[in-house]
């Protein structure tokens, strides 16, 4: 699987930079893609973003497709006014809990920051057959 | 969430009762009031959250209560001295789902299969919380050597002689593995008998607390351990039976092996047969039989699934109906729902002149708490009309109801291209599995959930409520875009529900010059889709305002029908279509009806032929916009563009993903419904993400390609066509179609081209025929010119 590049990387900066150029120029739309808005908050034309860096894709599909345990979302706590960051338990009947007390005024913003989280939670490899474990054996439904 | 309600209807006529049932768990009192819903979407770039109050006698403070669901589903037989023999024999087939959880899951610990045990009295066969058959006898436990296998078939029995204190418990998995070790009876003695309890005899289940006249709880006691998995072919015998004899009891009662002399299976049987239930028996009814001869027959409570697989299937016939006894099982879990069953907090007697419009029940706390109920005032047969009726999706809202994907499906984001946002519903619905899930969830054993009912809070049917699936309004508050719209440009209009059409058919839209669509009607039963085409060929004018419509095939339980219209709708989601789970194999027949299930589309019932258009794509990002093709210019539809410039950018604005083409997206296909005259006035294609993907039932093999930034069917179609007798459809092909519509409060060209559309359709009378020269032989596959180059 792609590797996620590591701490201090010129890679690693080229991607948080445009990630958060995607996510500032979404401001306002009632949506959100990685992807640049021509105009800020108008989805007319759109480009960059995944549609330019393979790896920010790549990168933000592993970060997508990560199983339901421990997951980061998103939790809308005040609506159309705060934001805050939770994760999943993975166990059902056991809600998300806050991972911490910071709350952000924009829906967007909060992409931006469960991204950075992801990059320093996240193994730089994964899915590769060193990293094989007995959950393999069963056809677990991304579903789930 | 402290404060949360439901009523008794979706759809009420004028001049009946609406019966509303409050949880208020904490504050003392609540404030109930109507108000009619106009709109219901807060984003600061619409026009903001419009209710209005309707001054009614429902209107004042109320005094709170605590109000909890008791969900689980289980089947029940009251007390009787028959089900009380001193020695017994008990045995049945299962295929647990969960027979070990996690210690943090939401009903941890021991499940009852087949008990009449509560507190220490009584008998019964559980699985303990390690997953071990256990048999109770009074205070005494017996349980099997090893845990059993998950999704798996195990005959499993227990005998107890009261005279000698022998307790046998057997458990025979049906598959054996290579390294399994060998299955073999365990015993022991139990010096005490099973002592005396009052509870009912319980399946999938234990008896806790009595709890005589609650409502909650219809077999007159708490149940607690409720069984995730399947039962089949649960018997009981007043005696403890041989090994040889529990093999003869598989038979059940089986009049025909003994001359019709006897219950059977044998005559040496028949005299300690107390019960052998039968689940083939009345697969569409809530009553589980009791083929024997004391007629002890259960009641089932919450809805479990029928209509499944028995241990016996052969995989030869896939229709019950066709295979009755391959299908004695049913499948219980620990969070079916079927009715919260609450006490009633208020009601409101809707007065005679009430208008037809959307209406919520608002209940709010001097706390801040807040809950709306949503209901819809609607016209009775008969009374005058207006020309415009607005059909609202409530199986659609029903499919929906309480969905749990983002909390609990890891392709959630992966669906979304984002990160989900939730909102307090959300969390609180990932707490409380007793609320129960949506028909896009699966049940907390895994399995797929297949009803809905509407006898409980639908927390995702709210205003002020965003969905993570599109960030912006979803189904029920998406729709009040439209209702909004119709308010803000003076239109008279009147509403109905989709149970309103299913049983009332032609009746109900014969009252309408021109019938208009939510924005995502997708889950339909087949007496409306009827409807729909009847009235389209004699004349009706439709307008499809949404996405990925008529996809579904849902019917109706008749089991709930003396609760009233549409209570529990059913989903069995087959081999196509996009789906979260799938029932299993021999499981596509629908316990409700008997009919199949899965895509309309399957069943011979081309979506594009309902309104001109079906389901292409989806994608949950962000929307784009439509722009003209020359199929506008034609003089059959140039009409509707009257006032939109040819180049115009058509909706690249909107509350749903920024534009009016997106989130799930129809095209005009010939081959597949489209009438080969429909025009195609204007499309997207070419602006979509790579978050929008073609449906997997377009293509056959696993492919790259399919985004929108590569496939060509990745895309929305405005499409109009013509019906006989001076009808016609317009598909507007995209669920964020309507959310473009309150734009600048209503000035904008969406707003416009549905306008035009609207006025021409609402007009008495036939529509003004076609050019002649419109008249002409056209094929399907031969639609496209290309295709007849050489």
């Amino acid at each position: 699987m792609i590797t996620i590049p590591g701490p201090g990387t010129p890679e690693r900066q080229r991607l948080i930079d445009e990630h958060e150029r995607c996510i500032r120029s979404m401001k306002g739309v009632a949506g959100c893609a990685i992807l640049r808005c021509g105009s800020p908050g108008d989805t007319t034309s759109l480009s960059g973003g995944i549609t330019e860096d393979p790896l920010l894709r790549a990168v933000l599909q592993r970060m997508r497709g990560q199983p339901t345990r421990g997951k980061l979302v998103a939790v809308c706590t005040k609506v159309d006014a705060e934001w805050r960051i939770a994760r999943l338990s993975g166990v059902p009947g056991v809600p998300p809990r806050f991972v911490d007390e910071c709350v952000f005024t924009d829906e967007q913003e909060v992409q931006h920051a469960i991204f950075l989280r992801r990059l320093d939670e996240m193994a730089a490899e994964d899915g590769m057959p060193e990293h094989f474990d007995e959950g393999w054996k069963r056809g677990r439904h991304n579903w789930l | 969430m402290r404060l949360t309600g439901y009523a008794d209807k979706f759809s009420v006529h004028p001049g009946e009762l609406i019966r509303f049932y409050v949880n208020c768990d904490g504050p003392s009192a609540f404030r109930a009031e109507i108000v009619e819903m106009v709109l219901g979407d807060t984003n600061p770039r619409g026009p903001g959250f419009i209710e209005r109050p309707v001054p009614s006698t429902a209107e004042g403070v109320y005094p709170g209560r605590r109000q909890t669901i008791a969900s689980g589903s289980y089947g029940f037989v009251p007390d009787n001295p028959l089900l009380a023999p001193a020695s017994f024999t008990l045995q049945c087939w299962i295929w647990p789902t969960t027979p070990r959880t996690d210690p943090h899951y939401w009903r941890h610990g021991p499940q009852g299969i087949l008990t009449k045990w509560s507190e220490g009295q009584g008998y019964g066969l559980f699985l303990d919380a390690h997953g071990h058959v256990e048999l109770r006898v009074g205070t005494q436990s017996l349980r099997s050597s090893y845990p059993l296998r998950d999704h798996a078939w195990h005959f499993v029995a227990a005998s107890y002689d009261a005279a000698t204190g022998k307790a046998v418990l057997h458990h025979e998995p049906q598959i054996v593995y290579a390294l399994d070790p060998p299955p073999a009876p365990v015993e022991a003695h139990f010096p005490l008998g099973a002592g005396k309890t009052t509870a009912p005899l319980l399946l999938a289940a234990f008896a806790g607390a009595a709890a005589p006249g609650n409502r909650q709880h219809p077999s007159g006691h708490v149940t607690i351990g409720h069984y995730n998995g399947k039962i089949d072919g649960p018997r009981l015998a007043s005696r403890a039976l041989s090994r040889l004899e529990i093999e003869f009891l598989k038979a059940g009662a089986a009049r025909g092996l003994t001359e019709r002399t006897h219950a059977g299976p044998t005559p040496a049987l028949a005299a300690d047969l107390v019960a052998a239930w039968d689940f083939s028996i009345g697969i569409p009814t809530l009553t589980a039989t009791d083929a024997g001869p004391f007629k002890l027959d259960a009641t089932l409570v919450n809805c479990p699934l029928r209509a499944v697989t028995g241990h016996n299937w052969q995989g030869e016939n896939f229709d019950w109906k066709h295979a009755r006894d391959e299908y004695g099982a049913i499948h219980f879990h620990d969070d079916d729902l079927d009715d919260a069953r609450w006490e009633e907090s208020l009601f409101w007697e809707v007065p005679a002149t009430q208008e037809s419009r959307s209406y919520a029940l608002k209940l709010t706390t001097s706390e801040g708490d807040e809950d709306y109920v949503p209901f819809w005032v609607v016209a009775r047969l008969g009374s005058p009309a207006k020309k415009i009726g607005v059909m609202i999706p409530t199986i659609s809202y029903m499919a929906y109801a309480n969905e749990h994907m983002a909390t609990n499906g890891a392709g959630a984001e992966l669906l979304s291209f984002r990160v989900p946002i939730m909102q307090d519903q959300n969390l609180f619905l990932a707490e409380h599995r007793e609320y129960g899930a949506s028909q896009y969830d699966v049940h907390t054993d895994g399995s797929g959930n297949h009803f809905s009912t509407r006898l409980r809070p639908i927390l995702s049917m709210r205003p002020k409520y965003d969905s993570f699936i599109a960030q912006a309004p979803w189904q029920y508050p998406a729709d009040l875009h439209l209702i909004y719209w119709l308010d803000v440009m003076g239109y008279d209009y009147e509403v109905f529900t989709d149970e309103d059409l299913t049983y009332e058919g032609l009746s109900r839209l014969s009252r309408y010059n021109v019938v208009l669509t939510g924005s995502h009607p997708e889950h339909n039963s087949g007496p409306q889709i009827d409807a729909l085409h009847d009235y389209t060929q004699r004349g009706g004018r439709l307008m499809y305002l949404g996405g990925d419509g008529w996809y579904w095939v849902q019917t109706y339980h008749p089991g709930y029908d003396h609760l009233g219209r549409g209570v529990v709708t059913e989903l069995r989601r087959c081999e196509s279509g996009i789906r979260g789970w799938q029932a299993g194999p021999g499981e596509y027949y629908h316990q409700s009806t008997g009919e199949l299930g899965g895509m309309w589309r399957f069943r011979g019932r081309n979506l594009h032929a309902v309104a001109g258009a079906g389901m292409a794509a989806q994608g949950f990002d962000v929307s784009t916009y439509f722009t003209r093709t020359p199929d506008s210019l034609d003089p059959r539809i140039a009409w509707a563009f009257e006032g939109i410039g040819y180049e115009e950018k058509l909706g690249n604005f909107g509350l749903c993903g920024g534009g009016a083409a997106g989130l799930e997206v129809d095209i005009i296909d010939t081959m597949l419904g489209s009438p080969p005259h429909t025009l195609g006035v204007a499309t997207s294609a070419g602006r979509h993400t790579e978050a929008y993907l073609l449906v997997m039932e377009y293509y056959g093999l696993s492919q790259p390609g399919i985004d929108g930034t590569q496939h060509p069917r990745v895309r929305a179609d405005l499409a109009f066509h013509e019906t006989p007798n001076g009808g016609a459809c317009f598909a507007f092909s995209s669920i964020a179609y309507c959310g473009s519509l309150p734009w600048n409060e209503g000035r904008n060209n969406i707003s416009r081209l549905t306008k035009n559309v609207l006025d021409r359709f609402m007009q008495d009378g036939p529509l003004p025929p076609p050019p002649p020269e419109a008249i002409k032989p056209r094929g399907r596959a031969d639609y496209d010119p290309a295709a007849l180059r050489p």
